[in-house]
């Protein structure tokens, strides 16, 4: 079965320097995937460059049959990846519903359909959806951010570091509806900081060391694995 | 145009190349080094011409000052009177952006001019001051001229030299590392504001001297005697062209922009009466749209910032990466 | 005390208003070319300029009356905008902001010349013969005067609905918002530039044509509004249409009062305070803008 999305022999960076290193991931159209490492990894790095935002110097990324390998954020929304950064992920002075309303820019037609899709997956946004998104807590803010992303119903969604700054009732939360979003037939990559949690809960992970693949598996296999674990008690 | 005549306008325009490029340096220090936009060069020029004409010139009815101080005095009191107005409005606008700087540059100059026509009592109003000795002034015409010339690139020498000093010693370092990274330079415990402050003043001191320059040459000093917007644009295009961050530049930028602006007066003169008065805005324009060419093409100038172990091109206005301020 | 009363509504707060209502049509442009270009833009006096005069040649070449060469003088003013933005703006994009800003002070020069050379420097109207205020219940209002100010809530009452209903509106403020984040949601940053410039030019026309139309049209009118326009700017909030409308009245209010404790030569000095005052105490402006 070929992926939905599969990235070889990736190497690249911001300016000169290349952070990433021949990076090679793969991730099918089901499943939830977490990239997860040390600090300084390259994690959101890689992530990056499958929505276009690094120079790319060696390897390809193919995506749905398509070789997107230096493809403009623009051309890759519309090919069906969308993308929640880190931080400054939502429109602060426009409502909960404008946010979802902005996600769905590139859509024509009637976006009915999508805000009752975003809606129906985040129930607490609805009843507030004339709120100012900078107004609500950072796990709702976070959902803002998720739910905009989802408004163009992308084949695969990602999230960097989705928990950051988040208590851990919002951290369940947040992959609980990851794995919601798995069920309506989204892919999901992700970048994760809290490991441990991330692995559990996504199906298959990927750690990155100094911008090269490490060890790839399961997200159980992962956990279970000893030197994976030295890896982040050391670092 | 006999002899004499080409000789004079020469020496006329030296002397006025020499007080632009005092103004040029003036604001070389200001935005080259420290990365301050000031829209107000007029107002601080205004500054210092009126202050030396008040300090040098003899009593006369209905206003103050006529100390008849020795025109060094004036032109001393001209620097010291430009580096006070600047003070408080650094103070208050320098910890902004530039956007608001330029605003409240302009807006200082506009209330400079203002109270330079309202208040009769300090500036003789629209009357303006009269009877300004001009140091060599008795000798002959030409003669004056040279003389005139001579004090003005002393002037604009001894400046050079200061500034020039400056800009290569520890001071200027630090500036240029305040202009191009102000947080790295605040969080190795430079004290930015005053920093910013220090060079602030001094720019504008020099501007204030050119002022001062200028009205003993005039002999006169009026609100009219200069168009202000047009005299700190003239600057500022002397600056860019000229190569901003480069003292040398600065005075070359004076000496071209001004040729250029004379030169098109000489041409737009032997036109009809009726095209007369359009010609000065279409050479506004021309310059104006100068200052667009240059910036798209040749933003550094024609004398770039000197290298001194930074990478040599014009870190303000040219291509980065990083959203500057 | 009553005859105060109607004296200082009369002759103070209504040309208050007035002028309020014309410095607000210029700030709302700004406000909005900070929000969303960040920068200050400092040809909008003049561009006010060309669209006064671009009305009088209207009024002067086809002899249709002011009102009627207003919405000429919106468009051609818009058009220019946008011409402005992609012959001398766009290619300084990569550059620090303040490069434009600089270029914006040699466009205003340009502007001025232009209008300077086509027509003159001497003051012109467009309509001769003094106008007799109308008494509506004591208060003293030119038919210009009530123009001016419906002119200005119809306008900017259009861009608030525009700005918060529509579509490219709101991709407007989102851009204003989060520049970043409108990029990946796949927002065309260049169509928002440009109508961005029809707004501001389109305002700008109707500044400067009611500026002309309450008092008279000289080549430096919009160059000497560009302070009080900062100044309403600044005042409201950068960013905040609204800001940028009740800044505009305080100041223009703030201006004719002045004349009751100051010189009447320093009424100009009056935007300037307001400036120096706001940007020491509340940068942010009254409504809570940003701070650029």
């Amino acid at each position: 079965m070929s992926a939905l999305l599969a990235m070889a022999n990736l190497t690249g960076g911001y300016g000169d320097a290349d952070i990433l290193q021949d990076v090679s991931l793969e991730v099918a159209g089901d499943e939830i995937v977490v990239i997860v490492g040390p600090n300084g990894a390259g994690k959101s790095t890689a992530m990056k460059s499958v929505f276009g935002l690094l120079t790319i110097r060696g390897g390809r990324i193919e995506f749905d049959g398509d070789d997107i390998t230096g493809w403009a954020p623009n051309r890759i929304v519309q090919r069906g990846i969308c993308y929640v950064p880190q931080v400054d992920n939502i429109f602060r002075e426009m409502s909960i519903h404008e946010n979802l309303e902005m996600g769905g820019f590139l859509k024509k037609g009637d976006l009915s359909a999508a805000y009752d899709r975003i809606y129906t997956l985040f129930p607490d946004l609805k009843e507030r959806r004339k709120v100012l998104a900078g107004a609500l807590s950072g796990g709702q803010r976070q959902m803002v951010a998720m739910g905009r992303a989802l408004m163009l119903d992308p084949k695969l969604l990602l999230l960097d570091e989705p928990t950051a700054g988040l208590s851990p009732k919002y951290m369940e939360q947040i992959f609980q509806i990851c794995r919601d979003v798995r069920d309506t037939g989204v892919a999901i990559l992700l970048v994760e900081q809290h490991a441990k949690q991330a692995l559990a809960f996504a199906d298959r992970g990927y750690v990155l060391a100094a911008g090269r693949n490490r060890h790839e598996g399961s997200g159980a296999g992962l956990l279970a694995d000893r030197e994976v674990a030295e890896m982040f008690l050391g670092g | 145009m006999e002899f004499l005549g080409l000789v004079n306008y020469a020496l006329f325009t030296a002397i006025f190349i020499g007080i632009y490029a005092l103004l040029a340096l003036g604001l070389n220090i200001q935005w080259g080094f420290a990365g301050l936009f000031n829209a107000g060069i007029a107002g601080f020029f205004a500054v210092g011409a009126y202050t030396s004409a008040i300090l040098s010139t003899p009593p006369d009815d209905g206003r103050i000052g006529g100390f008849d101080l020795h025109f060094v005095l004036g032109w001393i009191g001209a620097m010291l009177a430009a580096a006070l107005v600047a003070w408080p409005i650094g103070k208050i606008c320098l910890r902004f952006r530039s956007d608001y700087l330029a605003i409240a540059s302009i807006g200082v100059a506009e209330i400079i001019r203002l109270v330079i026509k309202s208040e009769a009592a300090l500036t003789n109003g629209a009357r303006g001051i009269s009877g300004i000795s001009r140091p060599m002034g008795d000798i002959g015409y030409m003669e004056s001229q040279i003389a005139y010339l001579v004090i003005v690139l002393a002037v604009l020498i001894a400046a050079y030299v200061l500034v020039e000093r400056q800009f290569n010693a520890p001071w200027g370092r630090m500036m240029r590392a305040i202009r191009d990274n102000e947080g790295a330079a605040e969080a190795m415990g430079k004290d930015v504001e005053f920093r910013r402050l220090e060079a602030f003043i001094f720019g504008a001191a020099l501007m204030g001297l050119g002022g001062a320059l200028f009205a003993h040459f005039n002999r006169s000093i009026t609100p009219e005697a200069i168009d202000p917007m047009v005299a700190t644009f003239l600057v500022w295009i002397m600056l860019i062209l000229g190569g901003s961050g480069n003292n040398r530049g600065a005075i070359l930028g004076a000496a071209v922009v001004w040729i250029i602006w004379s030169v098109s007066e000489i041409a737009t003169d032997r036109l009809p009466p009726e095209y007369a008065i359009q010609a000065k805005y279409i050479r506004l324009f021309l310059i104006g749209l100068m200052l667009q060419l240059v910036l798209r093409f040749r933003p550094e100038g024609l004398l770039p910032e000197p290298l001194r172990g930074d990478r040599g091109e014009d870190r303000r206005t040219s291509k980065s990466g990083a959203d500057r301020e | 005390m009553d005859l105060e009363l109607f004296e200082l509504l009369n002759f103070y707060v209504i040309p208050g208003i007035v002028l309020g209502s014309i410095y607000a049509l210029g700030a709302v442009g700004i406000t909005l070319i900070f929000a969303i270009l960040r920068y200050a833009h400092l040809a909008h006096g003049d561009l006010a300029t060309l669209g006064a005069f671009v009305a009088l040649a209207c009024v002067t070449g086809f002899g249709i009356s002011p009102l009627a060469a207003l919405p000429i003088a919106i468009l051609v003013t818009a058009a220019v905008a946008v011409g402005i933005d992609k012959v001398f703006y766009e290619h300084l994009r990569e550059r620090p902001k303040i490069v434009t800003v600089m270029a914006s002070l040699g466009i205003a020069l340009m502007l001025r010349s232009v209008v300077q050379v086509v027509w003159g420097v001497d003051t012109q109207t467009y309509a001769r013969g003094i106008v007799r205020p109308e008494d509506y219940f004591g208060l003293r209002i030119r038919d210009r005067e009530l123009y001016t100010v419906a002119a200005m809530i119809l306008l900017v009452g259009g861009l608030q609905l525009f700005l918060t209903r529509s579509k490219w509106g709101k991709a407007m403020r989102a851009m204003s918002d989060n520049p970043n984040l409108a990029l990946l949601s796949g927002i065309d940053n260049k169509k928002v530039v440009i109508l961005t410039w029809i707004i501001a030019g389109g305002l700008c026309a109707a500044s400067g044509f009611f500026l002309g139309l309450n008092t008279e049209l000289k080549s430096l009118m919009g160059w000497n509004m560009l302070l009080p326009m900062f100044a309403a700017a600044i005042l409201g909030g950068v960013g905040r249409v609204e800001g940028a409308v009740l800044g505009g009245l305080i100041v223009g209010i703030a201006e004719e009062l002045s004349v009751l404790w100051i010189p009447s030569e320093y009424k100009a000095a009056m935007a300037f305070a307001i400036l120096l005052f706001m940007l020491l105490v509340r940068p942010t402006g009254l409504l809570k803008g940003k701070v650029l």
